[in-house]
């Protein structure tokens, strides 16, 4: 598995950069493969509807909110999914960002486009095993009104600090760095594709290219 | 009865706690060890059922009694932890023993996570002072993935218990664990602190731990513990693959490689243990293939010495103005500068030295032990004749060190060996003692076997005692360095050490140094000198040793040699820049050119005209392009670091002269309270410091009061602040309320990707910064 260069330039802000930063980044991407690989676990739950939002059975967990709610609103299963880069990826950007801060943001941004890519793996395999069904989108907590404050209880079920090394801080920051956790809806009917696009990005407000009039086409 | 390890007997552990207690109907998650005190019946049953099945040791319900795990439970580690020792004693027999359990803390430690070694040494510390006390007959530290944590926990039952203790880490099949730990590193690190026996849990099936056990096996004397899953857990509904005959069958290579204690790990019950009985019924030991031999490491980066190893001399203040000042004004970023370096040149260790009068080593060399291991993954030597300082270093490093240095006087054995010993460190012999560096060989390899004696009888291994013949300078008593070669070849021949010498010294006080410098490196390493301490910058002493590692076989089929100078080519020469100007050269982020660049133009130019005139309109030049969308943040953060190395140029060049650095101004940067995300923070004080800003960085997790006693403290006017997330934005509001109930309150201001312009007006904040170039903006307005 490797990273997608062109989507780690977009997280960089520069989608249009000049070659040799497009080698540069191509070529970091390369290096990252070459020494770590995403780790990714995940597990399937029966959904029970109820009034604070659905429920995950056995996992004791309630994805409160209206988000999740739409997003799941045609499921009747839906997987917990968690990913990580692990610590090595976190050294390994403290080593350069102590050596070079430019290589650094490179790197960075490399590895948050990485762990995209272990969850798209992690997707695909979820949808082979199960191949009559429809997969939603994958969300987040921070995810429009799903809250942050459920990271843990989605790591504690997935069990993810022995499975992979990935653990949730008091103010629900998964540690190490690049880690995600999601929430993906089985259906029996297809689904359509909801959440890419500025208008559910938390950096909608600050963000330079969706200034300039453009967008940064995930 | 009194638990004893016999290295002549197979031993059995249980198998899963909780795969078990869910067999019984319990859902999965929560805090199992509560049931200690909620529902003991069923944790006694699981323990039964254990013994029933053979085990000799159960483990107690105590993996994650710590008081972070316990934490908002409403019950204390030590209710937790009595309660969980007593009930599995209840159900011991003869010949049945009970150990604590320890498992993770569940969050990580500094450098990764925000824990600090010395808490973690504490929360384990409680720990196992409360098993002892409820009556444990030994200690287990299990499933640990992080090697600092793990020798928190093992110096904590070490320190304040008399247990024994066994300890196992969990790896993946590459042979690393999720914090990148080999299994060398593992096994040399934690028999040098006194573990009782080691080896591995969790994470895979018996059949897929076998090569990572027999590796193990060859890199320790300890007996070896092998605790597997059983086999691989389905992803979908979590089943494990593996059978309990399947199992036991399984662990035989294990048996083969050496291993003598098993057990079993998730997906495991008592019928996994009554089949491993059965398979290993009338089994003995089999023989053990111990090919340790010399070695120093991190968790990351296991050095054998079975060849010529360099050690680094620059970490080190003794004839170094710049040094000495980074010391005295606490500027750690510089002197990690200096190790990296190094590493980068091509050292294999680093000496690290930190003695300097006004310099406390007991502080600082904990310190800077850290912050070199933060970024740099070579083994460290520890550098210090205050054996309070080696001690705390040896405390807080991550792996085996060494330890720099004794000498043959009684004093010096007796003060540090016992802490060379207790750390598991290996330790450099200086031949001398009271009556100096004798002048023959013969007398120097007396002094060597005085110390290897001592070293021996408190139980350090030969392979950890490094000797030193130490070199004299060659101009002032010349016939000293035959005596010094001769002496070399002695300990090595005779005494099979491995043996140091310092070689810069040989050429104080001649011309041409360098040459007479790698002439007697080359003629020490053909005598036998197998770790020469130098500075591996000065490119002709590793071209030496590389040269010495083709001729000695040691670079197989030169492959180190041929990639370290097939790019060279002597005919051609290197191409003229000439035309190249400082400004080009920070646009293009050129840093050496850069530094080259500024060296020449101080000849002309003093050093603040060529910040104002020079480097700030080239910066300003970048930023421009940057703030317009034609320059982007690599390119940006580039051309600050070569204007860094500018400012390097012009900071030595001022140290040199004994005056004031240029400084234009303080401000402090911190990631707040809670945010461990740093990266952002870090840009911005790339960017400022180059512009000349002087930027002292809390660091990341910075409770609101840290903040604002620093700026109480030194009289800072402006405080930047970053969060990632919007869960530590009240951190950032709290710490913008604190700041402002100063006497003088310092102007802020925030940033990072969840704060707007909205939310820094609402918070009370005076500025926003979109990016590290506003930054700079908003530290001139305030600062200039």
């Amino acid at each position: 598995m490797k990273p997608d260069f062109e989507e780690a330039l977009r997280y960089l802000g520069a989608p249009n950069a000049p070659e040799n930063l497009r080698q540069q980044t191509a070529q970091m991407a390369e290096n990252l493969a070459a020494s770590i690989q995403p780790r990714y676990t995940y597990k399937v739950y029966d959904l029970e509807f109820l009034p604070m939002g659905p429920s995950l059975r056995g996992a004791g967990i309630v994805l409160i909110g209206a988000s999740a709610a739409k997003m799941l609103a045609e499921c009747t299963q839906a997987a917990l999914l968690a990913c990580t880069l692990g610590s090595p990826f976190d050294l390994r950007l403290s080593a350069l960002q102590a050596r070079d801060m430019a290589q650094a943001v490179v790197y960075d941004a490399c590895g948050s486009a990485f762990v995209e890519a272990g969850c798209d793996a992690a997707s695909a395999e979820l949808a082979a095993r199960f191949p009559n069904r429809y997969l939603t989108d994958r969300f987040s907590p921070g995810y429009g009104d799903l809250p942050l404050s459920l990271q843990p209880s989605i790591c504690t079920a997935l069990d993810t600090s022995r499975r992979l090394g990935l653990h949730v801080t008091e103010s629900f920051l998964l540690n190490p760095i690049k880690s995600v956790t999601a929430v993906i809806g089985l259906s029996d009917q297809p689904q359509k594709a909801r959440i890419r696009g500025c208008a559910y990005c938390h950096m909608r407000e600050t963000c330079a290219l969706r200034k300039g009039g453009k967008n940064c086409a995930i | 009865m009194q638990f004893d390890l016999s290295p002549n007997k197979l031993f059995l552990l249980d198998g899963a706690m909780g795969t078990v207690l869910q067999q019984k109907g319990l859902p999965p998650g929560g805090q199992p060890e509560l049931l200690n005190l909620t529902n003991p019946d069923l944790i006694r049953s699981v323990h039964r059922e254990y013994f029933e099945a053979g085990s000799q040791i159960v483990y107690a319900n105590t993996f994650g009694a710590n008081a972070l795990k316990l934490e908002g439970t409403g019950y204390t580690g030590q209710e937790v932890i009595t309660a969980g020792i007593h009930l599995a004693k209840a159900e011991a027999g003869p010949g049945q023993f009970v150990a604590l359990d320890i498992g993770p803390l569940g969050t990580l430690l500094e450098p990764m996570g925000s824990l600090s070694f010395y808490r973690a040494c504490e929360l384990f510390a409680d720990m196992a002072v409360y098993g002892e006390q409820a009556g444990a007959d030994l200690a287990v530290i299990e499933t640990m993935t992080d090697l600092y944590e793990t020798k928190a926990a093992l110096l904590a039952v070490k320190d304040f218990t008399n247990l024994p203790v066994l300890v196992t880490m969990s790896f993946d099949e590459g042979g690393r664990t999720f914090t990148g730990c080999t299994v060398a590193s593992m096994a040399r690190t934690l028999e040098g602190l006194g573990a009782d026996a080691i080896g591995l849990n969790c994470s895979l099936g018996p059949d897929r731990l076998a090569p990572l056990l027999k590796e193990l096996c060859e890199n320790t004397r300890l007996p070896v513990i092998a605790k597997p899953n059983a086999g691989l857990p389905d992803p979908v509904d979590g089943h494990y693959d593996m059978g309990p005959e399947a199992f036991a069958e399984a662990i035989l290579p294990a048996l083969e490689a050496g291993v003598t204690i098993f057990g079993g790990c998730c997906g495991t019950s008592p019928e996994y243990i009554r089949q491993l009985k059965r398979v290993l019924e009338g089994k003995s030991p089999y023989p053990r293939h111990y090919a340790g031999g010399s070695f120093v490491c991190t968790p990351t980066n296991p050095l054998r010495l079975d060849g010529v190893r360099v050690i680094g001399e620059r970490v080190n203040p003794t004839g170094k103005k710049r040094f000495q000042q980074a010391l005295l004004e606490d500027d750690l970023d510089y002197i990690l500068d200096v190790a990296i370096q190094q590493e980068d040149a091509g050292a294999d260790i680093l000496d690290v030295n930190v003695g300097f009068p006004g310099v406390d080593e007991t502080v600082m060399l904990p310190r800077v032990v850290q912050k070199i291991q933060s970024a740099v993954s070579l083994p460290l030597q520890l550098d210090s004749s205050n054996p309070d300082a080696l001690e705390a270093g040896l405390r807080v490093y991550n792996g085996k060190a060494a330890v720099n240095s004794v000498n043959g006087e009684p004093e010096s054995l007796e003060r540090i060996l016992p802490i060379v010993k207790k750390y598991g460190a290996s330790v450099v012999g200086l031949t001398l003692d009271k009556r100096g560096i004798p002048q023959t060989a013969e007398a120097r390899v007396a002094i060597a076997k005085r110390i290897w004696e001592a070293a021996s009888a408190l139980g350090i291994p030969s392979e950890d005692i490094w000797i030193d013949c130490l070199t004299l300078t060659v101009s002032a008593q010349q016939e000293q360095a035959a005596e010094t070669l001769k002496a070399v070849r002695a300990v090595r021949q005779e005494l099979g050490l491995q043996t140091v010498l310092g070689v810069s010294n040989i050429s104080f006080g001649l011309p041409n140094r360098g040459l007479i410098a790698q002439n007697f490196l080359v003629q020490a390493l053909a005598a036998g000198l197998t770790l020469p301490i130098l500075n591996p910058n000065q490119k002709e002493m590793l071209d030496a040793v590389s040269a010495f590692r083709v001729l000695s076989g040691e670079d197989v089929q030169c492959r180190d040699f041929i990639a370290r100078f097939s790019g060279e080519s002597p005919a051609v020469k290197p191409v003229q820049r000439a035309e190249m100007t400082l400004e080009d050269a920070i646009l293009k982020g050129l840093k050496t050119d850069a530094a080259k660049l500024a060296k020449a133009a101080l000849e002309t130019q003093d050093e603040l005209s060529l910040v104002e005139q020079r480097l700030i309109p080239a910066l300003d030049q970048v930023g421009e392009g940057y703030e317009k969308g034609r320059v982007f943040l690599p390119q940006l953060l580039s051309a600050a670091q070569a204007a860094q190395a500018v400012f390097e140029v012009i900071r030595a060049c001022i140290a040199e002269k004994g005056g004031t650095p240029v400084k234009k101004g303080k401000l402090i940067v911190a990631t707040v309270q809670g945010d461990i995300h740093d990266i952002g923070k870090n840009i911005v004080k790339t960017v400022l410091e180059n512009y000349g800003y002087e930027v002292l960085d809390l660091g990341r997790d910075v409770p609101p009061e840290t903040v604002v006693q620093a700026v109480a403290e030194q009289g800072i006017r402006l405080v930047g602040l970053s969060a990632l997330m919007t869960t530590t934005l009240p951190a950032m509001e709290q710490t913008v309320r604190q700041l402002r109930t100063l006497p003088e309150p310092p102007a802020t201001f925030v940033g990072g990707a969840v704060v707007t312009p909205d939310y820094a007006r609402q918070i009370g904040a005076d500025y926003y910064a979109k990016d590290a170039r506003q930054s700079v903006e908003i530290a001139r307005k305030v600062l200039e």
